[in-house]
């Protein structure tokens, strides 16, 4: 109580006064001791503090620097090392003449890297307003980001960026932290449609390719945005693509790469050579014209493929960095399946087949050369009364009397081969057509081409759950049955007649090219098991001279019907063969004609998808043949008349010395580049 | 006791007679130069790497340097008695120029706290209030019985928080915290009671929940959070600090090297020249390096707690403590925040951070430190 008391009052200040003046002196003096006492006392206290302080300090550095050391270092060199990707340069392609179908060429991408771009929403926006950049791109772009597995890689937002954008990007670089203009090299199709199919095309890679990797090849594609999707470029994909390449580098803050500390290069893909012809290939293409259809062409004696066309074509280029579907609909809209390849998908070939049939006739001793038989116009099977019509019957209602196999073949009589073709029976014709490669896809490194349907009783109790009808057997004489082959069928089978009956695999690759430029031959070697169903030598020579007189034999005045039924094409065009050529001609029927009870049949009017298909196969009949053709013209009408001249064509082009340029033959003329 | 030493000292000097006695002529001494000199060679090595060896920096840091250097000898030639006699018109002299601030101040990082005369360079008249107010409180608690009375504290309590208040109106909390940090140094040294000591941290104890939820802002909010855990947004708030973490442990024992730390110079480390400068050290001069720069801030940190101790008045202790205290306070949370032990708040480092006006006032600050300790006045033998 007392010192609170006292307290108060010293509090209050009430003490004053001269006598409290001189007490304050010596209070003041006295204090003056307690007062450095005080502060001393203080400055100890702050000292030990200090002291603390800083020891905590300190700990907590030594912490740090030592004992979490290892974890920030490598924080540290997680922030600045960044391993990424350099994807090697694809192979290029050459035709058989060193002409370039594909190469690469340097484009401008914008590129993003997520982990460096801030505000990503806020960059698009005035990406948007400064450069081209649809809601298209950026939603490609958030798929392709969505399946890079690698941080801190860039990924493409928009390609070919145009010299104006790159600057407008440039001016604007520093309010889009992450984002990039990059150049890279890109497949270039420099003929575009000339080749379409046959080259395939590169475009993205997609999630389900990535996940169908091994491993390794994964890794091998972490560099690489585009993978050959159709044609050779899928096919021969490992051998183009190539090994890609490492480094590491270091990056500062804004991602910009500030040295390579590391580097493994990439290795280039391999250049490949095609036995493709590109020159025959611009003039089968334009042979074609307006049609749609497929050529296929071959070398007989290597099986390698010299031209493979189908129309209508599309431009591959598009497909490189990416299609809208802008582009896409405007490639679709006419309803022609443009990227569908012709030459590969499998139709009834028509009268095509019956020189096949004919062999196998022979081979199984069902006939002879000599066998002669009757035609009235139709076949009828034993005992049946349902008519089976020759093309002559549409005509004239009349046959082509006595015939033996080489003008059954030249005049493409139906009723010889209904005849031959029941008189085999479905399942020897199945035997023998797997001679020519059909029924299979024979094709080396064509994966995608069909096999066709060589029909047997097997077949159809296995596919259609069903007996083989009697009467279904004719038609597979003449090529208007089940059975259906590829244009690319037709023209090995072609081809194998032009080499004497031996067929060889058809093949697209020729060879690599060395660094030293040297072509090395892949050599294939054929694979085909059923060759033990070969011709004799007169057997196949017999068919051969038949094929050529399909073309060459003129008009017969004393006998109607003895000329070849390509003649009257070649005969109007004015211009007489200068060399050997065999053919054949072939019509397939796209719809049953209505034929009424006089057996008559209605082709007036007839619209267009509905009109038959124009087939031809044809060969170099000389003694070393240098190439075979085949022609499928969609809805194009009759195999002699249409199809017949686009064969010609290309065997024109082929074995006769070039007049004309590249540019000239090509119907693209010198849009090419 | 000013008349007392009226009668000791009759106005003479007298300069001892010992080996630092040319340096006390100079009103120099000698130690506490050293160091500084020390510490502003090293800062400079440093900042020449954290500026990304950008030679125009470093110049005119070294200029700012010189500049305060003579700053700081102008300083001590002054008399200590200078300083009590002119505490009160100094401190309305300051308290008038950070009126004039509010008024017609320029405006940096959202504060209106910049004077900007002709002929001057920019200045923020609140950094010396740093120094002003120890030196009102110091005036005025030496003519006051120690420990001071309860009526005392209301008068330094209205001396604190007078410019405090004007400073926060700048809205520069930073140098207000500081400032108001300045004065408590003093009153604690005077000898305040412990028990209001501990009552006042009680209190501000319980009184923190109300400041989170009434008077927070959210940026002062989110450096709370973030503090705690830096990776609630690794990106953006908790950026600096990461980086600044991964500088200084990445830097180990001994340390990248100078100009090749790998944080600094690939911009990792944001405000890397300013205050987050330790990481550029750390990482380049490793553990070694911050125990030096530890070291040297304690060697002048003990010359000053040695000048304290030695100074011959209240006046002279109380000034010369609270200068050395909030020397140590700004170099210890400059450091803990860098290295993830406190909040980040806006203090540079002392003496080795980029900025012209932080060197120049700490050197005025040095200044009196070197007017207490060299004008001491002795008796005559």
């Amino acid at each position: 109580m007392k010192s609170s008391a006292n307290r108060r009052a010293t509090l209050c200040g009430i003490p004053k006064g001269t006598i409290e003046g001189s007490m304050a002196e010596k209070f003041k003096l006295n204090d003056h001791e307690t007062e450095t006492l005080i502060f001393n006392r203080r400055m100890i206290v702050a000292g030990v503090l200090i002291f603390v302080l800083l020891s905590i300090l300190v700990a907590w550095i030594v912490h740090l620097q030592i004992f979490r050391y290892d974890f920030f270092a490598a924080r540290s060199d997680g922030n600045r090392l960044h391993s990424q990707y350099v994807s090697p340069n694809r192979g290029l392609i050459f035709d058989r003449n060193g002409e370039l179908m594909a190469d690469n060429r340097p484009i401008f991408n914008l590129t993003i890297v997520r982990e460096t771009a801030v505000d990503l929403d806020a960059s698009l926006e005035l990406l948007r307003a400064t450069i081209n950049l649809s809601d298209d791109d950026i939603e490609q772009y958030r798929t392709r980001q969505s399946r890079r597995a690698v941080p801190h890689t860039s990924v493409p937002l928009r390609y070919q960026l145009s010299e104006e954008e790159i600057a407008s990007i440039a001016v604007n670089q520093h309010l889009l932290p992450g984002i990039a203009v990059e150049a890279q090299l890109v497949r270039h199709y420099p003929f575009r449609e000339i080749a379409a199919h046959a080259l395939g095309y590169v475009s993205e890679i997609n999630k389900e390719e990535l996940a169908a990797m091994s491993e390794d090849e994964g890794n091998n594609y972490r560099g690489t945005n585009q993978i050959g999707k159709t044609g050779i470029e899928k096919t021969y994909e490992d051998l183009l693509h190539g090994q890609v390449g490492y480094e590491t580098v270091e990056k500062n803050n804004r991602g910009q790469v500030m040295r390579v500390l590391d580097r493994t290069d990439p290795v280039s893909g391999r250049d490949i050579v095609l036995h493709m012809d590109n020159y025959l290939q611009a003039v089968a293409e334009s042979a074609l014209g307006e049609h749609r259809g497929a050529v296929v062409a071959i070398d007989p004696a290597t099986g390698g493929v010299l031209a493979m066309v189908s129309k209508p074509g599309y431009d591959p280029n598009l497909f490189v960095t990416g299609i809208s579907r802008a582009q896409l609909s405007e490639l679709n809209k006419t309803g022609h399946t443009p990227l569908f390849n012709r030459a590969i998908a499998s139709r009834i070939p028509g009268s095509t087949i019956k020189p096949f049939i004919g062999l196998g006739g022979l081979y199984h001793g069902v006939i002879t050369p000599d066998t002669v038989i009757n035609d009235p116009g139709y076949y009828r099977l034993p005992g049946r009364s349902r008519p089976y019509y020759d093309w002559t019957w549409w005509v004239d209602k009349s046959g082509h009397g006595a015939i033996d196999l080489r003008r059954a073949i030249y005049q493409s009589c139906n009723t010889y081969f209904y005849t031959l073709a029941v008189e085999m029976g479905i399942d020897r014709i199945h035997d023998y057509l797997l001679t020519f490669g059909f029924g299979a896809n024979a094709a080396i490194d064509i994966p995608e081409a069909s096999a066709g349907i060589v029909p047997s009783t097997a077949w159809k109790q296995e596919n259609r759950g069903e007996v083989w009808y009697a009467g279904e057997t004719p038609y597979e004489g003449i090529g208007n049955g089940i059975f259906q082959a590829t244009t690319l069928q037709m023209a090995a089978a072609a081809a194998a007649i032009a080499n004497h009956g031996v067929l060889k695999q058809p093949r697209m690759l020729r060879g690599t090219i060395g660094n030293d430029g040297e072509i090395t031959d892949v050599i294939f070697e054929d694979t085909a098991a059923a060759k033990q169903l070969l011709p004799s030598q007169e057997q196949i020579e017999l068919v051969r001279s038949a094929m050529v007189e399909v073309v060459n034999k003129p008009y017969d005045s004393e006998h109607r019907r003895h000329e070849g039924s390509a003649y009257p094409t070649l005969r109007d065009s004015g211009r007489p063969l200068e060399y050997p050529m065999g053919g054949k001609s072939g019509t397939a029927q796209v719809v049953q004609f209505q034929v009424d009870s006089a057996g008559n049949r209605d082709e007036s009017e007839v619209p267009e998808e509905f009109r038959t298909h124009a087939m031809f196969i044809a060969f170099d009949a000389s003694e070393q043949s240098r190439i075979a053709v085949a022609v499928f013209v969609e809805n194009g009408g009759g195999g002699g008349s249409v199809a017949f001249p686009v064969a010609r064509a290309v065997l024109d082009a082929y074995l006769l010395p070039r007049t004309e340029t590249f540019d000239e033959v090509s119907a693209l003329g010198s849009n090419a580049q | 006791m000013a008349s007392v030493n009226r009668q000791l000292s009759s106005n003479f000097y007298r300069l001892s007679s010992g080996p630092g006695a040319i340096w006390q002529s100079f009103r120099i001494d000698a130690p506490l130069v050293f160091f500084l000199f020390c510490l502003a060679s090293y800062g400079l090595m440093v900042l020449f790497s954290a500026s990304g060896e950008n030679i125009s920096d470093v110049r005119s840091q070294a200029a700012a340097i010189v500049v305060a250097f003579v700053v700081m000898l102008v300083v001590a030639q002054l008399d200590v008695h200078f300083f009590r006699r002119g505490a009160p018109l100094m401190f309305a002299g300051g308290c008038g120029l950070m009126i004039v601030v509010l008024f017609f101040g320029a405006e940096t990082n959202g504060a209106k706290a910049w004077l900007d005369l002709p002929g001057l360079p920019r200045f923020q008249p609140a950094e010396i209030e740093k120094f002003l107010v120890p030196m009102l409180l110091a005036c005025y608690l030496s003519t006051r019985p120690l420990p001071p009375r309860f009526r005392d504290l209301v008068v330094c309590v209205v001396i604190i928080a007078l410019p405090v208040g004007l400073i926060l109106m700048q809205n520069d909390t930073g140098t207000a915290l500081m400032v108001m940090m300045s004065g408590v140094f003093v009153i604690l040294l005077a000898g305040i009671s412990w028990r209001i000591v501990i009552a006042g941290v009680v209190a501000l104890a319980m009184a923190s929940p109300a400041w989170w939820i009434f008077v927070a802002q959210t940026h002062q909010k989110n450096r709370i959070l973030t503090f705690f855990d830096p990776y609630r947004d690794p990106t953006g708030a908790g950026y600096n600090i990461i980086q600044s973490q991964i500088a200084i442990g990445s830097g180990g024992v001994q340390g990248k090297g100078w100009l090749n730390g790998a944080q600094s110079q690939l911009d990792f480390i944001p405000e890397s020249n300013t205050d987050f400068i330790l990481a550029v050290l750390a990482e380049e001069f490793g553990l070694l390096g911050v125990l030096f720069l530890i070291a040297l801030y304690v060697a002048v940190i003990g010359r000053g707690f040695f000048i304290a101790l030695t100074a011959q008045d209240t006046f002279s202790r109380l000034l010369a403590g609270s200068i050395v205290l909030t020397f140590f306070f700004y170099a210890f949370v400059n450091m803990a925040m860098v290295s993830g032990l406190m909040p980040v708040v806006g203090l540079p480092l002392p003496m080795v951070s980029k900025g012209g006006t932080s060197i120049v006032t700490l050197m005025l600050g040095f200044g009196i430190l070197m007017s207490i300790q060299t004008h001491k006045r002795v008796l005559p033998r």
